[in-house]
């Protein structure tokens, strides 16, 4: 039956978590995410979920990483600001492999910055914003429909692999309301984590295993475990011991590259035989849409690629979709974040162009048609 | 008409937000599907405002207005923000009261008192709902059963009355401007 209604993407964001088993929201409301905390604390209550609102970001971020280490399937949401805040036991997540979802809202920045105002400033933030080589996971919805879905697939893969993944929106996005049949987007299933089921004795919390994911050890099931953001060994405790510090941290970065095909998710409109390949997400995916649609009706032979999952980014799906292709467009509402690692794929195979815009108003279909025209 | 884009503009405080949100409640329940996004400054009164609706048969590729169908003025502060998306199709329609320099070009411009209108009715916080009902009485973009429908089903029973006499009152302005 159909069931269209009017929603908006941050309530898509909460719905889509909510409907994966989320039942642990810890936040501090900040705009333009706040509304992502208010259906939390609207929705979690009917599912017997608790909604906690700590008194600031890094707190709300711990709490997080409490509630999923006690097995439950928890996320919190930020914008700028309180995402910078979070960085800290965001690693702690990233090291000792704890699932969470983190939802960020993005703003004009730095700082404080354009509160109401979109961006997509915060590419490499996500990337790197923790420091230390850590394993993440970036997916970016650009509807309310795919804030719906993402967040979905964002429990998904953070239950499944045992690694954070931000859902990075943008302003525009997070406050857009669009029509969706929310019968067409709810899954059958949902994912949850791999707990520990062997024997009590000998459980080592961090083992090796050969699809490099460790059994998660279930709060009261009797298993003795040890957690800490220090390097440590298959057993839980720390070690600067070189070769196991090596093997550890190895560990963790290459299960991405192990399970990159249940990671990677993009779309591609029009790629094959295109003169120019767009690369774009957010926002700007949609206003680069409605471009090669324009263009396509000009004779303009040009394409999109849209990296649902930024990071680690789809390498490989990328350079296929390129071939042929004389130039790419990297459209972005900041001063050149994605286009580093466009270009660094490109390798100067192929010329790589950006279009950025940091004045706060979103990227439009005429400014990506005029840039193409201008570089083709 | 198929597709076509709507805005509601004027100050922060107006209810711009709500109309927008009302209106595209209706279409929906017509069957279109709509993208409604909004604009406004970090203030909780004042400060410029907006709301577009860009509505379609299936989700818009581009969510957000590339050029306006129908625009609406509320406040002076907001009169001249949307020309760049206005065409000789358009129609503008502006509260001849707050908006003393409604914006010139080859599109229709209607000046209608809302603001006055709602006055009458006892509350300008009405003025929202005047326009509303009088945009889609003047255009026709959707059945006012459907709008007032949704009017009456989102209105806390508190402001029920005064809202539907708005209704009313709009409606009768947008048939004398149609």
């Amino acid at each position: 039956m159909a069931n269209r209604v009017n929603l908006q993407g941050n309530q898509a964001c909460a719905l889509g978590a909510i409907a994966a088993g989320c039942t642990f929201y810890g936040g501090y409301p900040i705009t333009p995410s706040s509304e992502v905390a208010e259906a939390m604390a609207r929705e979690l209550p009917k599912v017997g979920g608790t909604f906690i609102q700590m008194e600031d970001e890094i707190a709300s971020m711990g709490a997080v990483v409490g509630a999923s280490m006690g097995g439950v399937k928890a996320m919190t949401a930020t914008s700028g600001p309180g995402f910078s805040l979070k960085q800290e036991n965001l690693g702690y997540a990233c090291g000792a492999e704890i699932p969470c979802v983190i939802v960020n809202v993005m703003r004009g920045g730095p700082s404080t910055g354009m509160p109401t105002r979109p961006a997509q400033g915060d590419v490499m933030q996500a990337r790197w914003g923790t420091h230390g080589d850590h394993p993440i996971i970036v997916l970016t919805p650009a509807s309310v429909s795919e804030c719906y879905t993402e967040t979905i697939r964002a429990f998904d893969l953070t239950e499944q692999l045992r690694v954070p993944v931000i859902v990075l929106i943008d302003e525009v996005i997070g406050h857009l309301v669009e029509t969706v049949d929310l019968d067409d987007l709810t899954p059958q299933t949902t994912v949850s984590r791999k707990f520990a089921d062997t024997p009590v004795e000998g459980f080592e919390p961090y083992a090796v295993t050969e699809d490099m994911i460790p059994p998660f050890p279930r709060p009261g099931d009797g298993y003795r475990s040890h957690t800490t953001g220090l390097t440590h060994m298959p057993n839980g405790f720390p070690t600067q011991n070189p070769a196991k510090a090596e093997a550890a941290l190895t560990r963790t970065t290459d299960k991405l590259v192990l399970h990159k095909d249940l990671i990677e998710f993009c779309q591609l409109i029009e790629c094959a035989g295109a003169d120019l390949v767009i690369v774009a997400i957010g926002i700007s995916a949609r206003a680069a849409e409605q471009a090669v649609r324009d263009l396509r009706g000009q004779g303009v032979n040009v394409g999109l690629f849209r990296p649902l999952t930024l990071w680690p980014f789809p390498e490989t799906t990328l350079k296929a979709a390129v071939q042929g292709a004389k130039a790419v467009l990297v459209p972005e509402m900041n001063q050149g974040q994605m286009v580093l690692e466009v270009e660094r794929l490109m390798a100067g195979d192929l010329p790589v162009h950006a279009l950025n815009k940091i004045d706060g108003e979103a990227i439009t279909p005429s400014e990506i048609a005029a840039k193409v025209k201008e570089v083709l | 008409m198929d597709d076509f884009e709507v805005r509601f503009s004027g100050s922060g405080g107006q209810g711009l937000i709500l109309s927008a949100k009302f209106l595209s409640a209706a279409l929906v329940a017509e069957g279109f599907s709509v993208a409604q996004s909004q604009s406004y400054e970090p203030v909780s009164r004042g400060g410029l405002s907006r709301s577009d609706l860009v509505v379609s048969k299936g989700q818009a590729a581009f969510p957000l207005s590339r050029g306006l169908d129908y625009l609406l003025i509320l406040d002076g502060a907001a009169a001249q923000a949307s020309n760049d998306l206005l065409g000789k199709d358009s129609l503008v329609m502006v509260d001849s009261e707050l908006v003393p320099e409604p914006p010139k070009g080859a599109f229709r411009v209607l000046n209608l008192p809302f603001a006055e209108t709602a006055r009458k009715l006892g509350n300008k916080r009405v003025a929202n709902i005047v326009a509303l009902s009088a945009l889609v009485a003047c255009s026709g973009i959707c059945k006012l059963e459907t709008l007032e429908q949704i009017v009456r089903g989102k209105t806390p029973p508190k402001f029920a009355t005064l809202n539907l006499e708005a209704f009313e009152a709009g409606c009768a302005l947008g048939v004398q401007g149609a």
